[in-house]
């Protein structure tokens, strides 16, 4: 008897649980649209983002259903750390949604095994407009000379330093053209300096970048006129690249102007709020540019400066990098999703509404009206970002087996930090590893 | 007699510095609630500097509008839903592997051993895939309806281990009696695994409501977000996080769960007072 | 037997209470399973068309350093936490067992570890205790100890995990507790008027009585610390490092599966972690009729 309603009450949950879970969709929708308007189609959109960020995009959002009553944008942000593995599941489900946030870092997982639309037919036919797109930024949406994605905004990686500990330290500024030299003479200068003051102790010149094979490694070998990866999927760069690389930083190692292995593991994991370099231990780091203002907001105290990546005599190797904007091969609603996106990067509202969120904008018409509306942080992150836009080139994308690539790299440069293989040793393996990964 | 204090005094120090160790999370997680976000990673002491309860308004205010009230009523809930499937579920498998006997129970308790041992990575895809057909994607249903189907063998095996405990000689005399094997179920079985059920209950509530990585992948409109999932929202590595107002929010999303384990434990006690097993 | 009028609604009415599980395994749980094993056999990088390889993933991963990292590092988890989390929440669940007013607050104190689960403040906490300057090392200074970076050392890092697995003993100690309520006062009440000391009751009536959720909680811990995940995916921000020290086997699996797209590998590592688990278990069922006791 009671066993029957049991059973009961739990297919009224279980009913209850349908209806309300649809409901709740409904009202949300009827809510903010109201019942007499006819919208004809739904697309969906998801972008990476903390709730501070999302506002932002919201905002954008907002103005593009106000602009085309006709279509309606579900927003579905996620954080970055969960972005990329509900987009995989999601993808490979069928089902992911009509506009996505996309990286530079990641396109080609998604390009390189056909799930991304290309967009050439809506730039053609005038849905989205790429007039006032400089060639290098168009170019760096394209994959196999398809172009899968278009920017939101644009940016480049540089070097950050802790302009208030080289002036308390004594020690003269970072130059914007800088080179390898250069950055080791600061950084050994800096850490001198700590050690003379008493700080030598748990305090560092610079952070321990050995193990970035993106970007700070690219940018290297860039500059002796090589890339990470050959055209058809190759290792791009050799043995001596791969020696000279590690060994000017075991050498800083050893003198202790970089962090020991421990404490670089460490702080390669943290959360950038307990990084050395947030905690003013070291005094630089790499950074892409448009993140200048994190990094500002979570040291108040101090004034930052950024300058380019170090270069080799006058090469800086330098590469468009950004986020973009990308429609999967699934949507049902492509016109609709690139209606968004050609509003998205070319409407002045919305330029006003999203300034540099992503770095500086793609359009230089939109930078223009942008520009006036930016605090000083932010405009010395547009500067920077412009200045280094005039050496940069299109880094080749990377073949598929990046991650796994980009992932023995970094254990690699662990290996030899805690002195578990001889620099030569390390690079050997390397090489041998990465061509069995690539080769499969 | 000053020996006895002086081991009285030792085994209350012991029983304090594990209780701090046990707490120190706990004590770390309120007090950074009450910093800035600017001190949470400046500030070693488990104090404080400048108590602000601003934290607490800014993470309820939740996110692009959605307060954690909604958060906090959809994970209620998805958890109510879940310990009721469990437990009616895992408690009707159970019985039927531990009392009952009919053909293929060894081995269908083998499969039911075995679904348990595939790390649940590998059956993402395809179960995300099932449910899409379904148009059940963004519903609760793929997070509810596994538990009414008693997709968690480690409840069913729980419920056998302690339904096979229970003296044979019980079910013989209810037989006499002229009770079938539902009334057995129903009269006998459940009143003495009390607490097997309480054990499921506490765990299934926990652990659902701590459960993000489902409700992440099927989970989309701002609505229907859980407590779980709103709470890995706060955190961006490439954006602004906003420790103070997670450590805020996680510290509320925990008084449940803590509340939850203090009623029902009593549960789990009782019956040995009368016996006076004294250590 | 099946002559026997009636032997049918046997079988019946185990299937009935069977059914609502029967229904789940064959709708939710055996298609996604089963496809897992096909593609183990299959080249499937989540997006294409699965491409039949035959046994390549299987014996791709013996030459593959990090796989055999995983396996080393995951062994090693669970050959020291499985005894050390069990004898932990046995321990406090044998001490805590009375009904005495005021105990219920200190099992809850025990048990706020695990209220944490997966947390990300469990990372940051970890980094916080275990780092260079971490709380830890400042307690080793008080006695004059040089501490080191215990999370980020590869020597260590695995043994930071441990820990925190010790320290999460909550579930285990839960289910011995209700073990021990379901245990006849009557039994101790008459070994106590025949005489029996506390060393004796514990011997002749808890521990024996005890077994079979001795058992469960030996083969649930050893099935989970197999497939342990969450701790290192927290702790080393799903890195498995330093140098994969705490790569667990299922960490590999999914960093194979989610970063590299390879999902037809992480299934062949997936269904090969299966066969052991499953051999392992297998192996405990059957000596567990030597040694776990059923009152039926």
């Amino acid at each position: 008897m009671l066993k029957k309603k049991a059973a009961v009450a739990s297919v009224s949950a279980l009913a209850m649980l349908g209806l309300v879970a649809g409901a709740q969709v409904a009202s949300a929708t009827a809510m903010r649209h109201g019942a007499a308007k006819k919208a004809t189609v739904t697309i969906r959109f998801t972008w990476w983002g903390d709730p501070v960020r999302n506002k932002v995009y919201n905002g954008v959002i907002q103005a593009f259903e106000k602009k085309y009553p006709n279509i309606i944008v579900n927003a579905e942000p996620t954080s970055w750390s969960d972005y990329w593995t509900k987009l995989s599941v999601q993808m490979a489900g069928g089902n992911a949604p009509d506009v996505i946030g996309m990286h530079q870092f990641y396109v080609t997982d998604y390009a390189k095994r056909g799930q991304l639309l290309d967009l050439t037919p809506y730039v053609k036919d005038g849905t989205i407009n790429l007039h006032d797109f400089p060639k290098a930024v168009q170019d760096s949406g394209k994959v196999n000379g398809k172009l899968v994605m278009i920017a939101q905004g644009v940016t480049m990686s540089g070097q950050v330093y802790n302009k208030t500990l080289f002036q308390q330290m004594g020690v003269p500024l970072p130059k914007l053209n800088w080179t390898w030299d250069d950055f080791i003479k600061e950084a050994t200068a800096l850490k001198q300096a700590f050690t003379a003051h008493g700080m030598g102790n748990d305090h560092w010149g610079a952070d321990d970048e050995s193990g970035a094979m993106q970007p700070v490694f690219n940018y290297f070998v860039r500059q002796r006129g090589k890339n990470l990866f050959t055209k058809d999927g190759k290792l791009g760069f050799t043995f001596s690249d791969l020696k000279a690389w590690f060994t000017m930083w075991d050498n800083l190692r050893k003198k202790g102007v970089i962090p020991d292995a421990a404490t670089a593991a460490q702080n390669s994991t943290a959360s950038r709020e307990q990084s050395l370099f947030v905690q003013g231990k070291v005094g630089i780091t790499a950074i892409p540019a448009n993140q200048i203002y994190l990094y500002q907001t979570d040291m108040p105290n101090q004034t930052l400066g950024l300058v380019g990546e170090p270069m080799l005599g006058n090469k800086s190797g330098a590469f468009v990098e950004g986020a973009y904007l990308a429609v999967p091969k699934s949507s049902k609603h492509p016109k609709e999703a690139a209606t968004f996106i050609n509003f998205f990067i070319n409407d002045p509202n919305a330029g006003k509404i999203f300034k540099i969120e992503q770095g500086m904008p793609g359009s230089v018409k939109i930078d223009k009206i942008v520009k006036p509306l930016l605090t000083p942080t932010q405009q010395q992150e547009v500067a920077f970002i412009d200045n280094r836009l005039k050496l940069a080139g299109v880094a080749p994308n990377p073949p598929k087996g990046y991650s796994e690539v980009a992932t023995l790299f970094t254990q690699t440069a662990q290996a030899i930090a805690f002195g578990q293989k001889s620099i030569d040793q390390a690079c050997n393996d390397f090489l041998k590893q990465a061509e069995q990964i690539l080769g499969k | 007699m000053l020996q006895r204090n002086s081991v009285r005094l030792a085994k209350h120090a012991v029983l304090v510095v594990l209780g701090f160790v046990m707490l120190y999370p706990l004590l770390w997680m309120v007090s950074s609630s009450f910093n800035e976000d600017t001190e949470i990673f400046r500030n070693v002491s488990l104090f404080p500097n400048a108590p602000t309860l601003q934290n607490y308004v800014h993470g309820w205010a939740g996110l692009s509008g959605v307060t954690f009230g909604r958060f906090f009523l959809n994970s209620f809930f998805i958890v109510a839903l879940c310990v009721v499937g469990n437990l009616i579920a895992c408690s009707m498998a159970g019985y039927a592997f531990a009392r009952l006997d009919f053909a293929l129970r060894r081995v269908w308790f083998a499969v039911m051993m075995v679904t348990l041992m595939l790390p649940f990575h590998v059956t993402v895809i395809p179960q995300y895939i099932v449910f899409n057909h379904l148009e059940l994607v963004n519903t609760y249903w793929p997070l509810v309806l596994p538990k009414f189907l008693g997709v968690e063998g480690f409840f069913i095996f729980l419920m056998v281990q302690f339904m096979r405990n229970i003296p044979r000689e019980l079910d013989e005399a209810a037989l006499a009696d002229g009770c079938g094997p539902v009334r057995i179920y129903w009269y006998l079985i459940l009143p003495l695994s009390v607490p097997a059920i309480i054990t499921t209950t506490i765990f299934t509530f926990i652990w659902t409501w701590n459960d993000y990585f489902s409700q992440l992948l099927y989970i989309s409109n701002l609505h229907l977000y859980t407590v779980a999932l709103a709470l890995r929202q706060f955190v961006d590595t490439m954006g602004q996080t906003s420790w103070g107002a997670l450590f805020a929010m996680s510290t509320l999303s925990l008084v449940p769960l803590f509340a939850v384990f203090l009623f029902f434990q009593r549960y789990l006690i009782e019956g040995i007072v009368a016996g006076g097993l004294k250590g | 037997m099946h002559t026997r009028p009636g032997a049918w609604k046997k079988h019946a009415i185990g299937y009935m209470f069977l059914a609502p599980w029967l229904l789940g395994l064959l709708g939710l749980t055996a298609v996604p399973m089963l496809s897992s094993l096909y593609l183990s056999f299959t080249d499937y990088e989540m997006f294409n068309r699965p491409q039949w390889v035959g046994w390549q993933n299987y014996t791709r991963m013996f030459s593959d350093p990090q796989f055999l990292d995983s396996v080393r590092v995951t062994v090693t988890y669970v050959t020291v936490s499985v005894p050390l989390q069990l004898l932990t929440a046995l321990a406090v669940a044998l001490l805590l067992n009375r009904g005495v007013r005021g105990l219920g607050v200190y099992r809850a104190v025990f048990y706020v570890p695990s209220l944490f689960g997966g947390s990300v403040a469990i990372g940051l906490l970890w980094q916080r205790l275990f780092g260079g300057d971490g709380v830890f090392n400042h307690i080793l200074a008080l006695f004059g100890i040089q501490g080191m970076n215990w999370v980020s050392s590869p020597q260590t890092a695995l043994y930071t995990l441990v820990v925190l697995a010790a320290w999460q003993f909550g579930a285990p100690m839960v289910i011995f507790l209700a073990g021990l309520k379901q245990i006849p006062v009557e039994l101790y009440e008459a070994a106590t008027i025949d005489g029996a000391g506390v060393m004796a009751r514990f011997f002749r009536i808890t521990l024996p009585l005890l077994t079979p959720i001795l058992f469960f909680n030996l083969v649930m811990q050893i099935i989970h610390a197999f497939q342990v995940f969450t701790p290192a995916y927290v702790v080393s921000n799903g890195t498995g490092g330093p140098l994969d020290a705490t790569l667990f086997y299922s960490l590999y699996l999914y960093q194979a599966g989610f970063v590299n797209f390879r999902m037809g590998y992480a299934s062949a590592m997936a269904w090969l972690l299966l066969a052991v688990v499953a051999v392992i278990s297998g192996l405990l069922f059957a000596t567990s009729r030597k040694w776990v006791y059923y009152n039926e």
